[in-house]
């Protein structure tokens, strides 16, 4: 377990927060710039923050009032830095050897159990600029864990690799991760990414931990506007609540009255309460004409599409109501997303005027002034 | 053909850079690796050999070293006294090349990634490990370049040498000073051989220097 809380202020920046990690696979989710790498700096004792605490497994690391500092060589902790920092002058094996002590027979069997383990015995003599980009990252990957860490700091691991090899990474951390049974904190600024690695998320901006939690929490229920942007949420709508009955939340967004369910992770809230709408364009449904209407309580809505983009896997379209608007200062209402198969098979391009269909469960409620 | 000027130079050149591997090697490190009051200060002083008149740091040295001054004084009482000796012109020609083999020292150490040390460090290695172990063989190649450039710059030393250690044939006599010497005696075949033994040297050296520069980005 790694508990954590560092307070630091730049004349430009301020980094403050407080994590407690178990044997879990925890991903720093946020912008570049937003404190991220700091953190896994400041675990490794390469930083030094002005205030904060950091115990791993009730070993006092760094505690700013008592004065401990205990230097990276005796943190225990495995780091793998962005861009993996392989020794070039070092052969794959003396790499994952450097950390090890003992006879040399016993290190020769543990890089040899790690490089197996990380799928690299064949390459044990090569110099690291032979190597391809996940080949050094299985490399650093072992070099770090070979010293048997009690915590694993892993500083964007995989960004700079191509799509297959970092799924193959990807998959190896994930069994890694279950093996170890160690905290694993693991960098990125991509969230597909974080969604599929992480146990928990914990999602910084500008130095301040947002919002932790699971990745379906995170992704469906952000608890801050800067959470809904930085997780894709593209639709963002102010409102007012009208009320709650059993059927959930009644809604005015702009000219609108829209049903919602209660956001589990805040209060219950009262009449009148502004709050801002999050629906994910892809939770948006078209409604096909050849299939019975959905049921009543969802909210159906009629109008046109008014622009588009390709992205190649999935279409945006950008949606306007005809008659009272969500959004009358906007041209368009809502941004829906749809994959390409729908976009042909409904013949979006052609027909443009439809009824769309937001089920009450896929409106996501954040109370307004939290931004 | 007295061949003594050679000896002393060869022996000097080399003592020099000796010396200056072990205090490059320490001042260029700090300049690159760490940061205290007075770092600015540091690096100026021991540049300022490059841009002083070679005669001005062999006055400074003659001032400091010399039979008034306290280390003079215990030099003297030690029995090894410096100046108006071939050890003062290993002090002159040690001082004079220094900046060469500072700066290339500092180059060497600032063209390692820190982050490799810091790796290092988590993997529980000591300051020194990791100095030895990273620090030092990533940064050697460029050291060495500084070590060819700065025993260049110690075999021909002039003006702070004359300064410190006179021109004593036999004694103190360098190769460049042996030089002056057969100018003023109008021997200039004497002084045409060694002139054109310097140069093929001092020729030799650069193009040492750049093969190794090449290498390196290789």
């Amino acid at each position: 377990m790694l508990e954590l809380e560092i307070a630091h202020t730049w004349p430009d920046f301020h980094l403050e927060l407080q994590l407690t990690i178990g044997a879990e696979l925890i991903v720093l989710f946020g912008r570049s710039g937003s404190g991220k790498s700091l953190t896994l700096r400041t675990v490794a004792g390469l930083f030094r923050p002005a205030f904060g605490r950091v115990v791993l497994n009730g070993r006092v690391l760094f505690d700013s009032q008592s004065g401990v500092n205990l230097p990276p060589q005796a943190r225990r902790v495995g780091y793998v830095p962005q861009g993996y920092a392989l020794f070039p002058h070092l052969t794959v094996f003396e790499n994952v050897a450097y950390g090890l002590r003992g006879p040399s027979a016993e290190i020769h069997r543990r890089v040899m159990e790690w490089l197996d383990r990380v799928g690299l015995a064949d390459l044990a003599g090569r110099r690291p600029h032979q190597l391809s980009g996940g080949q050094q990252q299985r490399v650093a990957l072992a070099r770090a864990l070979a010293i048997q860490p009690d915590v694993l700091l892993l500083d964007e691991p995989l960004s700079a690799l191509d799509a297959p090899t970092r799924s193959e990474l990807q998959t190896l951390i994930r069994n890694l991760q279950r093996q170890l049974n160690i905290p694993i904190l693991f960098v990125t600024h991509n969230l597909a990414e974080a969604v599929l690695l992480a146990d928990r998320i914990a999602v910084l901006e500008r130095g301040r931990l947002l919002q932790v939690g699971p990745p379906k929490e995170v992704l469906h229920h952000p608890a801050r506007v800067e959470v809904a942007r930085l997780v894709g949420v593209r639709n963002l709508l102010r409102g007012q609540v009208r009320g709650l009955d059993p059927e959930g939340l009644r809604l005015l967004i702009g000219e609108r009255e829209l049903r919602a369910r209660p956001n589990p992770l805040v209060p219950p809230l009262p009449a009148g309460a502004e709050v801002l709408a999050c629906i994910r364009a892809e939770h948006i449904a078209i409604v096909r004409p050849d299939r019975p209407l959905p049921p009543e309580r969802e909210n159906l809505l009629e109008g046109e599409i008014i622009g588009e983009m390709d992205y190649g896997l999935a279409r945006a379209l950008f949606f306007r109501l005809h008659g009272p608007r969500l959004t009358p200062d906007r041209d368009y209402d809502v941004e829906i997303e749809v994959p390409p198969y729908i976009y042909e098979r409904l013949g979006l391009d052609r027909i443009r005027c439809w009824t769309i269909a937001i089920r009450p469960e896929s409106i996501h409620l954040i109370p307004a002034g939290s931004e | 053909m007295d061949w003594f000027p050679f000896l002393l130079s060869a022996q000097v050149a080399t003592l020099a850079t000796g010396i200056n591997l072990v205090v490059g090697i320490a001042i260029g490190w700090l300049l690159a690796r760490r940061s205290f009051p007075g770092r600015d200060l540091l690096g100026a002083i021991v540049t300022i050999p490059l841009v002083l008149p070679p005669t001005v740091l062999g006055y400074c040295l003659l001032i400091a070293l010399g039979r008034a001054s306290p280390i003079g004084q215990a030099l003297e009482a030690l029995g090894v006294p410096l100046v108006f000796t071939w050890r003062g012109a290993v002090v002159a020609a040690a001082v004079s090349s220094l900046p060469l083999m500072v700066q290339s020292c500092r180059a060497a150490f600032e063209g390692v990634d820190p982050e490799l040390e810091q790796v290092a460090r988590t993997l529980g290695r000591s300051e020194w490990e990791v100095f030895r172990t990273i620090t030092l063989p990533l940064a050697w190649r460029v050291i060495l370049a500084g070590m060819i450039l700065s025993f260049a710059r110690a075999l021909g030393d002039f003006g702070a040498t004359l300064m410190v250690a006179g021109n004593i044939p036999g004694r103190t006599q360098t190769l460049a000073i042996a030089v002056y010497d057969a100018v003023q005696a109008n021997d200039l075949t004497r002084a045409g051989i060694l002139v054109t033994i310097l140069s093929i040297f001092g020729i030799l050296t650069l193009v040492a220097v750049q093969q190794l520069g090449r290498r390196l980005v290789a």
